[in-house]
């Protein structure tokens, strides 16, 4: 536990580095606009003092100078400029920072293969990538310049403030200091409350996603108000949540507004009792002077407390850090590719795959998925897995796709380990045709190149022919160019079946994995796929798990297997 | 994009409409979004009291003048503070509470229509609607409407207070404040309600894509797709991003502007106290009018940046209210029937069905005759249409042409609920949820006991392995099932099927990812379970164990009958 601590310390350590050095544009302009803004309200102060002490002191009623008019003026369009500028910039620096992050998260997802679903739901791997990280740009454009600023400008307008009014800027010194201490009693509030708020918006997520997708089941099992009710029900709890960190977070804004109101009472009491003492005094240049000066200590109040506010606006950004480190660090590592030698011979004469020995658990409880299996398949040739579900013929393809390794014993192709070649080369020489293919978002065409995005028309075309896809083109609106949508709506299972064996035909590797490719397909169908199979695996090494009957229309050497075990190994007529 | 310059009339009223249908469903909030309103209007009247209060007071002091006592700025400032908290802290509530019927309400309307599955939208895509839109729609109250009450309370305090000083600089104020509040945001609604739609488009677009990323990720490994679905992914997102650019260098100009209005009026009203340009104005009143001014503004400094996304509530509005009006409508009105049926013959009568007007006809004139307690089979190759008869039976779609017969009755004058709490159907897409095996088995009948649970998992023989497991009925099945095989999720889903009692079962590829053995065990145990019962058994081949009564083989929109 100390040690995740630890590492959500360095990450969020790393981000405000970042963050700090991207903000640094955005933090000299606040400065800047900080001390413009002192200047406007001495221009204020330095023109209403005049008028105003002009009326006590019976001095001649002189037009006051006219130059505070200008420089306000003046001040006014630098400081509009300014904020635009800066505005600019800071969204500038979250920008930058969402696509950094964006892109780190999603490498680790792509090293980390089809294990990471096993580590999250798709709903909240994707409301990690868009979401979360969406949420960290007020760090990046808010809270990074507002961390500095809040101390750096009071501090520099204290010391203005200290050479005008220095009784004025002892109490604001004293008013301001009183809210970092109100802020790190309610901020650390703020920091755990935000975490339990993202676990609750991540649940909802998430469990939105899982029942949309099944709405049809939900409908037709006439369930749709109970589910309605507990999403009310997680829709109540992300909103407790939610109000718990804005509690915090109004109630240290209101900190903030209190100190003002403090400072500002304050400052007009006490300043208004020495001027009325000065006043009776009768020195009407000192008395200007001193309405000149408590004026403008008057009117930098707001500007003093500003930074400090929306530091507290900004707060909530910090604490999204934390919560979205907690989520990063979570993350499974990708594992490191191995360094290894190739393959030597890949087209030429063919790949021998070999398993020697080898074991396989996912699950303790449950025992051993592979036990100490070995079989060879020759190059070229083709092998039959049968078996019942369950009887490991998934594992075997989850291993030669790579996605899991063998506990002992090792697989071999052409007799080199397959831990030792690269997760490249291993690539290419693999196709492999599952039960249900993942069908993108985009056209039918992207989504056959997919396999091989080079490839020309004419293959595309030879593909589309061999996989007897073109069969159902005509009746789709428009043809190849159809946008298929989630899970293949339009397309039954075999015609989703045939787009994945169009991409294993356009890849055109030496290796060929089928795992129950036509469990989905009626016998007529299932007989033509096979015939197209039949023809894709001339001359490639072909491992085919199936338990159709049809089977037989391929020839080949014939493993069956049985919880975990090789019980016959025949070669088959 | 230009053509969106004509249809803005048009846009705008829809957008209205939207947003008024949101509004509507958040009526059960309605007391609670007021309070919230009117302690925001109190915070309002008590800043600009001290404020204003503030200047008068310290002015006032320096000429020997009390304007203001202190009893009254103390009472300023503390109500000032307690309200502003207060009222947060409420209108944030009440607003919370109206997101989340809004959110309920989304899935029920989205339910009323998704019988059928999602067909062409997509997952990601809807959730992206109800997590983003919504969220986006809280703006509407808390940006939106409360300050813009805000902005009219005030208005009119403020042209009042600056013509008893000076007519003029009431007239000049008054108008930049108006410009500031009113005019500046609503042509920075304008101008990003082209952009609103764009920008959740982009949003919508990198979910799905990082979705697709995920869900993928074999496909992506075995074609070393890798770097390529990466970059596609990163495009969305720089899509995003450019968008968001835009977006933010126009709030930037926007502030810039609703600045300038405050800087010129605090000019003005500083050229109003010296007596340049203007007459000049009793400096005491000054100064009073000064702190008022400044404190106006700063409200409607915040209204100007709400108008920029005032736009983009209209687009997410509109699609929210969109997914409400997606659902199938039977094609001609069928009076509600009287009294339900008593039987359970089911009849296909002439039915016409295709699924989209510029899609073939999926059956043009097709009839069949199953009658209650009778085991049928329907065969037939993949995109014969055998799905759909189920689709048809449980209302999911509703035919173009004839009638189905539930009991003599036409279903169609049934309500949904009663047919589907009758025709229990085991769909090639059944869905198993994120969830316990307990509650997916619970989702077909409630009220099952633990004994019937077992029951119904060993019909579906697949009781002996759920017993193997640690947790039993409590194992979390994770996303679609991703911890039990294929053929076990299958036989989960059966055994759910099972489970209800309704007097006829659809099993559409009931065997699918089981294994030639675990198949005839399967079909030998349905042929025991399910007496008394309609099986409709939907499959494209036999295995030669099933006990049938009639077999059909359905092929070009007809039934042709098979030797059973």
């Amino acid at each position: 536990m100390s040690e995740s601590k630890a590492a959500i310390k360095a990450w969020t350590g790393a981000q405000r580095r970042m963050g700090l050095r991207s903000a640094r544009p955005s933090i000299l302009i606040g400065l800047a606009t900080g001390l413009i803004g002192a200047f406007q309200m001495w221009c204020i102060a330095c023109l209403l003092g005049p008028v105003l002490s002009g009326l006590v002191g019976q001095a001649s009623q002189s037009t006051p100078p006219a130059w505070p008019l200008i420089g306000f003026a003046v001040a006014a369009c630098v400081r509009i400029v300014l904020g635009i500028v800066g505005e600019t910039a800071s969204a500038r620096a979250g920008r930058v920072a969402r696509s950094r992050l964006r892109r780190e998260v999603l490498t680790t997802f792509v090293g980390n293969g089809p294990a990471i679903l096993r580590h999250a739901h798709s709903g909240a791997l994707a409301a990690l990538v868009v979401d979360r990280i969406e949420s960290l740009d007020g760090y990046f454009t808010r809270w990074a310049p507002a961390s500095v600023l809040w101390i750096a400008v009071p501090f520099c307008l204290l010391l203005v403030t200290l050479c005008v009014q220095p009784h004025a800027a002892l109490i604001l010194g004293i008013c301001g200091a009183a809210v970092p201490f109100a802020q790190a009693a309610f901020g650390i509030g703020a920091a755990v409350a935000s975490r339990n708020q993202f676990l609750a918006m991540t649940r909802l997520q998430a469990r939105f996603l899982d029942r949309v997708r099944g709405i049809a089941t939900i409908v037709l099992s006439g369930r749709t108000e109970d589910e309605a009710t507990r999403l009310q029900a997680a829709a109540d709890e992300l909103r407790q949540r939610t109000m718990k960190i804005l509690r915090v977070a109004f109630l240290s804004s209101a900190s903030i507004d209190c100190a003002m109101v403090v400072a500002l009472i304050l400052i007009a009491l006490t300043d208004g009792r020495h001027a009325a003492l000065m006043a009776q005094g009768g020195d009407t240049g000192a008395f200007r002077h001193l309405v000149t000066d408590s004026l403008f200590a008057l009117l930098i109040v707001p500007e003093f407390f500003a930074p400090l506010r929306s530091l507290a606006l900004a707060y909530q950004d910090r604490a999204l850090v934390q919560g979205a480190a907690e989520d990063v660090l979570a993350l499974p590592e990708a594992p490191q590719p191995a360094q290894g030698q190739t393959v030597r011979s890949v087209e030429a004469h063919g790949i021998t795959i070999a398993f020697e020995n080898v074991s396989f658990t996912w699950d303790e409880a449950r025992g051993p998925a592979l036990d100490h299996v070995s079989f060879v398949a020759p190059a070229g040739e083709t092998l039959i897995l049968a078996g019942p579900s369950g009887s490991g013929k998934s594992t075997i393809m989850e291993l030669l796709l790579g996605f899991v390794k063998p506990e002992s014993g090792r697989i071999t192709f052409n007799g080199a380990d397959m831990q030792t070649i690269v997760p490249d080369a291993l690539a290419r020489m693999i196709s492999w045709i599952g039960q249900k293919p993942v069908l993108f978002a985009g056209s039918l065409r992207e989504n056959i190149l997919f396999a091989r995005p080079d490839a020309t028309e004419e293959e595309l075309a030879a593909a589309v022919h061999a996989a007897a896809v073109d069969r159902f083109l005509d009746v789709l609106p428009d043809g190849l160019e159809t946008m298929i949508g989630e899970g293949g709506f339009g397309l039954s299972g075999g015609q989703a079946q045939r787009i994945a064996i169009a991409r294993a035909y356009l890849r055109n590797a030496p290796i060929l994995l089928l795992d129950e490719p036509t469990a989905h397909l009626d016998p007529t169908t299932e007989a033509d796929v096979f015939e197209s199979l039949i023809r894709l695996t001339l001359r490639r090494t072909v491992i085919l798990a199936s338990h159709s009957t049809a089977v037989h229309m391929f020839h080949g050497r014939r493993v069956d297997l049985s919880h975990g075990h090789v019980s016959v190994c025949q070669e088959s007529a | 994009m230009s053509s969106s310059l004509s249809h803005r009339p048009d846009q705008e009223k829809a957008d209205r409409a939207a947003l008024m249908r949101i509004i509507e469903v958040w009526k059960p909030h309605a007391g609670r979004l007021i309070v919230g309103l009117v302690l925001s209007l109190l915070a309002v009247i008590a800043g600009l009291a001290l404020m204003s209060g503030a200047g008068l007071r310290f002015a006032g002091t320096v000429i020997g003048v009390t304007v203001v006592t202190t009893l009254a700025l103390r009472v300023f400032g503390v109500s000032r503070i307690v309200l502003r908290y207060a009222e947060r802290l409420y209108a944030h509530d009440a607003m919370f509470r109206a997101l989340a019927t809004l959110r309920v309400w989304f899935f029920r309307s989205l339910a009323k229509g998704a019988a059928a599955g999602l067909g062409f939208r997509r997952a990601g895509d809807l959730l992206s609607r109800l997590v983003n839109d919504v969220e986006t729609l809280d703006g509407l109250y808390l940006r939106l409407l409360l300050p813009l009450a805000g902005a009219i309370l005030t208005f009119p305090v403020l042209v009042v207070a600056l013509s008893r000083a000076n007519a003029l600089l009431a007239v000049l104020i008054g108008c930049l404040f108006a410009i500031s509040a009113f005019f500046v945001p609503l042509a920075a609604a304008r101008l990003s309600r082209r952009e609103g739609a764009a920008l959740a488009h982009a949003q919508a677009a990198l979910r799905v894509g990082v979705l697709d990323l995920v869900s993928g990720m074999r496909e992506i490994r075995v074609f070393g797709a890798g770097p390529r679905m990466l970059d596609r992914v990163s495009l969305a997102n720089d899509r995003l991003l450019a968008r968001q650019k835009h977006q933010s260098r126009r709030l930037a100009l926007v502030g810039g502007v609703s600045q300038l209005c405050t800087q010129t009026a605090v000019l003005l009203l500083l050229a109003a106290i010296a007596g340049i340009g203007f007459d000049r104005i009793a400096p005491v009143e000054g100064v009073g009018l000064l702190f008022l001014t400044l404190t106006a503004f700063e409200g409607a400094g915040s209204l100007a940046r709400a108008g920029m996304l005032a736009g983009n509530m209209g687009a997410a509005a509109q699609r929210v209210v969109a997914v409400a009006d997606e659902h199938p409508v039977p094609h001609q009105s069928v009076p509600v029937a009287t009294a339900m049926p008593q039987t359970f013959d089911v009849l296909y009568d002439h039915v016409g069905f295709r699924w989209r007007e510029d899609r073939p006809w999926v059956y043009e004139d097709f009839s069949l005759d199953i009658p209650a307690g009778s085991r049928v089979a329907l065969l037939g190759p993949s995109g014969a249409g055998k799905s759909t008869l189920a689709a048809l039976l449980l209302k999911a779609v509703y035919p173009q042409k004839g009638r189905i017969l539930l009991g003599g009755v036409d279903i169609a004058a049934l309500p949904d609920e009663w047919v589907r709490r009758h025709v229990a159907w085991l769909s090639q897409a059944t869905h198993l949820f994120d969830d316990t095996i307990r509650n997916n088995l619970l989702l077909g009948a409630p009220e099952a006991s633990e004994e019937a649970l077992w029951t119904a998992l060993d019909e579906a023989a697949i009781g002996d392995f759920i017993r193997t497991l640690p947790d039993g009925l409590d194992t979390w099945l994770g996303e679609g099932g991703v911890k039990v095989s294929g053929g076990q999720g299958r036989r989960i889903a059966l055994a759910r099927t099972l489970l209800s009692d309704a007097p006829i079962l659809v099993l559409d590829e009931p065997a699918t990812g089981l294994d030639a053995q675990t198949e005839q065990d399967f079909f030998l145990t349905l042929n025991r379970v399910a007496t008394g019962r309609t099986v409709i058994l939907i499959a494209h081949r036999l295995t030669g164990v099933e006990h049938l009564d009639r077999v059909w083989r359905i092929a070009g929109g007809v039934a042709t009958a098979a030797t059973a």
